[in-house]
C-alpha cells in the first residue's frame, strides 16, 4: 500500500503557554480536496502552517509522501506544498508576472524565458492574462488573491494550503477566487482548505473537518457532516456558520 | 607615539586633573543647557506660525516661508552663527548664538508641525467647519491640539540635534562646554582624551535624559487611540 | 512662478553652477587651461567699476537714490564675488570629497552594524552601545577626540604620500574617519527602519514559495527597504553637506576654511559668509534634486516609506 501524500499524526503544537493544537491526526490522499473549519482559535491555520514548517510542531509528526517533513531540506519541502495567505502577501516590489518568476528562477532555476512562458501560461489559467506587467498596488482584491494562487501553483506543488483565502475580499470578489479554486479542484489537485465558505465545501470537498479547541472533533464527508454530525458542537457551529455564510 | 605610551598616558592624573576642574565643566554645562532652552523657544515661538503657514497657507505667504526655510536649511548652522556674529554683528556672543541656533531651530520646527498638522485627518478639519468654527478657529482648537501631541516625536529629535550643535557656538567663542574642554586641553595637551570624553559623557547624559524624560511625557499626553 | 517654471529656473541654476565649478577645478587642477590658475573666468572690473558709478548716480540724486544705492551694494557685492570664487572652489572641492566619502564608507560600516543591531546576540548590545553613543554625542568633540585625542593625524601621517601632490593631508583623512563614523551611526539605524518597515508577510511569502533565508532577504525585502529608506537617506547626505564645515576646526581646508581665511584678511564678513551660505545651498539642493531623481526614477506604486532622517528636510 502506497503511503498517503500527507500524514498528520498526533500533532501537539503549543504557543507558550496555550496549547493551539492537541493530538490532530489525520490523512490525504492524492486529489483529495479537504477542508478545515472551526471557531477561531481553534488552531485552523496553525496546522496549515505546520505542513509547510512556517511553525513547528512540539510533538508528533507530519509526513509528504511518506517522508517526514523534518528530514526534507526546509526549502524542498515548501517547493512542493504551495500556500495561499489571507492577506495576499503579493511581493509588493514585483509585478504579477515577476511575483510568479521570482520562485521559478530562484528556486527551480529557470532561464528567464522558460520563467516568463510559464508565468504568463499559469496567469492565464487564473484569468489574469492581461494583468501581468501590473503592480500588486493596482490590482483588485480578488485579482491579487488569484495572483498569489497562480504563484503558488507554478511550482507544481504536490499539496496546497489555503490559509482563508476569501476572508480580507469584499463579497463581489469572493466568487472569482471560489471558481478558480473550484476549477483546480475538478483537476485534481490535493488542496487542504482553511475557509468559512460552506458553499465551496458542500460542493468541492471530499471531507470535511471540524477542529476546536485545538482538538480534532469530528471528520467525514460534507453530506455527513451537515446533515448527520456525530457531535452536537459540530452541528451548533455548522448551522450557526450556513445562517451567515450561506450554501452557494 | 607608540601605542604602549598612549596607554601609559592616560594615567590616574589626567582624570584626576578633569576631577578638579570640574565647576569649570558645570559652568559650560550650564551654558549649552541655557543655549539650548533658550534656542529652542525661539524656535518653536516662529517655528509653529512657519509651520501653520506653510500648511495652509495662501500662494504669497507659502510663496515666502518656504524658499526661505529651504535657504536656512540648506545653510551650516557655523555659516549661519559667522553671519549672525562677525557679519550682522549680533553681540555678545551668547545672543548671537542664541539667535542663530533659534533661526536655524525655527527652519526645522516649521516642518516637524507642517508634518504633524498634515497627519491629522482633514475629516478633521471638515467637521470642524461643518459645526460652524472659523477657520483660524478651527486650527486653534481641532487641528493644533492633535497635530502638537503628533510632534512629540520630532521634537525630541531636535532636542538633541539642538543640544549637540550648542558645540558649534566655540566659533564665536561663547564658553559653551566643548570650548571649555579645549581650553582644558591647550593647558594640559596629556588630558587631551580624557577631557573630551568627559565633555562627550555629559553632552551624552544630558541627551540620554531628556529623550527618556519627554518619552514619558509624550505617553502621559497621548491621544487614547494612538497616534497614528 | 508656477511649479513648472520654478523647476525650470532651479535646473538652470543648478546646471550652471556644476559647469562653472567642473570648468574651474579642471581648469586649475590642469595648471590654468582656459585662464591662469586661480584667476577669475569672467573679469570682475567693469562689475566693480559699474558699481562705482552707479553709486556715484545714487548719491546725486539724494533720498530717491537709496534703491539706487542697493543696485550699487549689489553690484559691488558681485564683483567681489567674482574676485573670490577661484579661492572658494577648491575648498567647496573638498567639501564634496568629505562629503562623499563620509557618506559612502559610513554605509559601508553601516550595513553590518544594522545587521548586528538587528540579529545578533552579543554582537547586538555592542552595535547598540556604540550606535547611542555616537549619536549622543556632538560631531565636533567626536572630531576633536580623533584629531587631538588620539595620535592618529601622526600615524596617518607618516604614511607615505600622505600631504604631497594630488593626496590630501592627514587632517582630510581624520576627518573622513570622523564623519565615516558618526554616518554610520545614524545610517545603521535608518537601515533598521527601513527594514522594519517592510511588512513581514513578504518574508514569509517568500519563505512559502521556497526560497532561503538569504534569497528572501536579497529578493524581497531589501529592494522594499531600500526604497523606503531613499528620504532619511538624502537627509544623512543634506547633514554630510552641511557639517562637513567643522572639519575646519581641525586644519582641513575646506569650503568654511577658505571663507574664514578670506574674510580674515579683507574684513568683508558679510560678502564672505553670505557667498558661502549661497554656495552651501547650492551644494544641498544639487544632493536633494538628484535624490528626488532618483527616487521617481525607482518608485513602484505601493512600495515607499514616510520620511525618516535627523530631522525633517
Amino acid at each position: 500500500m502506497t503511503d498517503p501524500l500527507l500524514d498528520v499524526d498526533d500533532v501537539h503544537q503549543s504557543y507558550g503557554e496555550e496549547t493551539v493544537l492537541e493530538g490532530i491526526s489525520f490523512e490525504m490522499e492524492r486529489q483529495d480536496v479537504k477542508v478545515l473549519v472551526g471557531p477561531s482559535g481553534s488552531g485552523k491555520s496553525t496546522m496549515l502552517r505546520c505542513i509547510n514548517r512556517l511553525t513547528d510542531i512540539d510533538d508528533g509528526d507530519i509526513s509528504l509522501d511518506g517522508d517526514s517533513i523534518y528530514d526534507l531540506d526546509v526549502n524542498d519541502l515548501r517547493r512542493q506544498v504551495g500556500m495561499v495567505f489571507q492577506d495576499f502577501n503579493l511581493f509588493a516590489h514585483l509585478t504579477a508576472l515577476e511575483n510568479v518568476t521570482l520562485g521559478l528562477k530562484r528556486v527551480l532555476d529557470y532561464g528567464e524565458r522558460e520563467a516568463v512562458e510559464k508565468a504568463a501560461w499559469q496567469l492565464e489559467a487564473v484569468g489574469l492574462r492581461e494583468q501581468a506587467d501590473s503592480y500588486p498596488a493596482e490590482l483588485s482584491g480578488g485579482q491579487k488573491q488569484r495572483v498569489g494562487i497562480a504563484r503558488a501553483l507554478a511550482m507544481d506543488p504536490k499539496l496546497m494550503l489555503f490559509d482563508e483565502p476569501t476572508s480580507a475580499l469584499d463579497p463581489e470578489l469572493i466568487g472569482e477566487v471560489l471558481e478558480v479554486m473550484r476549477e483546480l479542484a475538478d483537476e485534481g489537485m490535493t488542496m487542504l482548505v482553511v475557509t468559512h465558505e460552506m458553499g465551496f465545501a458542500k460542493q468541492a470537498a471530499t471531507d470535511v473537518l471540524f477542529l476546536d479547541d485545538g482538538k480534532l472533533v469530528e471528520q467525514g464527508p460534507p453530506e455527513q457532516l451537515f446533515e448527520n454530525p456525530e457531535h452536537d458542537r459540530t452541528a451548533a457551529f455548522l448551522s450557526r456558520l450556513t445562517k451567515l455564510h450561506g450554501g452557494q | 607615539m607608540d601605542p604602549t605610551q598612549l596607554l601609559l598616558q592616560t594615567g590616574v592624573g589626567d582624570w584626576e586633573f578633569v576631577w578638579r576642574q570640574r565647576q569649570f565643566f558645570v559652568d559650560g554645562t550650564w551654558l549649552a543647557v541655557k543655549l539650548t532652552f533658550f534656542s529652542m523657544l525661539l524656535g518653536f515661538v516662529v517655528g509653529l506660525p512657519a509651520g501653520v503657514v506653510e500648511a495652509y497657507g495662501g500662494r504669497y505667504s507659502k510663496g515666502v516661508v518656504r524658499p526661505l526655510g529651504v535657504v536656512v536649511r540648506g545653510t551650516p548652522i557655523l555659516v549661519i552663527i559667522s553671519l549672525t556674529y562677525f557679519a550682522f554683528g549680533v553681540s555678545p556672543a551668547f545672543v548671537a548664538a542664541t539667535l542663530a541656533l533659534g533661526v536655524r531651530s525655527a527652519a526645522y520646527q516649521s516642518q516637524i508641525f507642517r508634518g504633524a498638522i498634515e497627519s491629522v485627518e482633514s475629516g478633521q478639519m471638515e467637521a470642524a467647519r461643518a459645526v460652524g468654527l472659523s477657520k483660524l478657529d478651527a486650527i486653534r482648537h481641532v487641528v493644533l491640539p492633535q497635530a502638537l501631541r503628533r510632534s512629540v516625536p520630532g521634537f525630541q529629535n531636535e532636542f538633541t540635534i539642538v543640544l549637540k550643535d550648542t558645540s558649534i557656538a566655540y566659533a564665536i567663542g561663547v564658553a559653551e562646554l566643548l570650548k571649555r574642554s579645549y581650553d582644558l586641553f591647550s593647558i594640559q595637551t596629556t588630558a587631551a582624551l580624557e577631557v573630551f570624553l568627559a565633555a562627550s559623557l555629559i553632552y551624552f547624559v544630558l541627551t540620554f535624559t531628556v529623550n527618556r524624560g519627554i518619552e514619558q511625557l509624550h505617553d502621559r499626553v497621548a491621544i487614547p487611540g494612538g497616534n497614528q | 512662478m508656477s511649479r513648472n517654471t520654478q523647476r525650470l529656473v532651479r535646473d538652470g541654476v543648478l546646471a550652471a553652477f556644476w559647469l562653472w565649478f567642473a570648468a574651474r577645478l579642471l581648469n586649475d587642477w590642469f595648471g590654468g587651461v582656459l585662464v591662469p590658475q586661480g584667476q577669475p573666468f569672467f573679469d570682475p572690473e567693469p562689475v566693480a567699476a559699474a558699481a562705482t558709478a552707479v553709486r556715484e548716480a545714487a548719491t546725486g540724486l539724494g533720498v530717491v537714490g537709496t534703491p539706487v544705492g542697493w543696485v550699487a551694494s549689489a553690484l559691488d557685492s558681485a564683483s567681489f564675488a567674482m574676485t573670490y570664487l577661484p579661492d572658494l572652489a577648491a575648498g567647496a572641492w573638498l567639501t564634496v570629497v568629505l562629503t562623499t566619502l563620509g557618506i559612502l564608507f559610513g554605509l559601508v560600516l553601516a550595513v553590518p552594524l544594522a545587521a548586528a543591531r538587528v540579529y545578533g546576540r552579543v554582537t547586538h548590545w555592542v552595535a547598540l552601545a556604540f550606535i547611542e553613543l555616537i549619536r549622543g554625542t556632538p560631531l565636533l568633540a567626536q572630531l576633536f577626540v580623533l584629531y587631538f585625542a588620539l595620535p592618529l593625524a601622526g600615524w596617518i601621517g607618516a604614511v607615505p604620500f600622505v600631504g604631497s601632490g594630488v593626496v590630501p593631508p592627514q587632517a582630510v583623512w581624520v576627518a573622513v574617519l570622523g564623519f565615516t563614523i558618526n554616518s554610520a551611526a545614524y545610517q545603521a539605524e535608518y537601515i533598521r527602519g527601513s527594514i522594519e518597515g517592510v511588512d513581514t508577510g513578504q518574508l514569509t511569502a517568500a519563505r512559502a514559495v521556497g526560497l532561503s533565508q538569504l534569497d528572501g532577504i536579497r529578493y524581497v525585502v531589501l529592494p522594499q527597504a531600500l526604497r523606503i529608506a531613499i528620504p532619511s537617506w538624502t537627509n544623512e547626505l543634506v547633514y554630510l553637506v552641511k557639517y562637513s564645515s567643522l572639519a575646519s576646526f581641525i586644519t582641513v581646508t575646506e569650503l568654511f576654511y577658505a571663507v574664514e581665511e578670506a574674510a580674515y584678511s579683507n574684513y568683508r564678513f558679510l560678502d564672505l559668509f553670505l557667498l558661502a551660505a549661497v554656495v552651501y545651498v547650492l551644494l544641498v539642493v544639487s544632493a536633494t534634486t538628484t535624490m528626488e531623481w532618483v527616487r521617481r526614477r525607482v518608485a513602484i506604486p505601493g512600495v515607499g516609506g514616510s520620511a525618516g532622517g535627523r530631522g525633517p528636510a
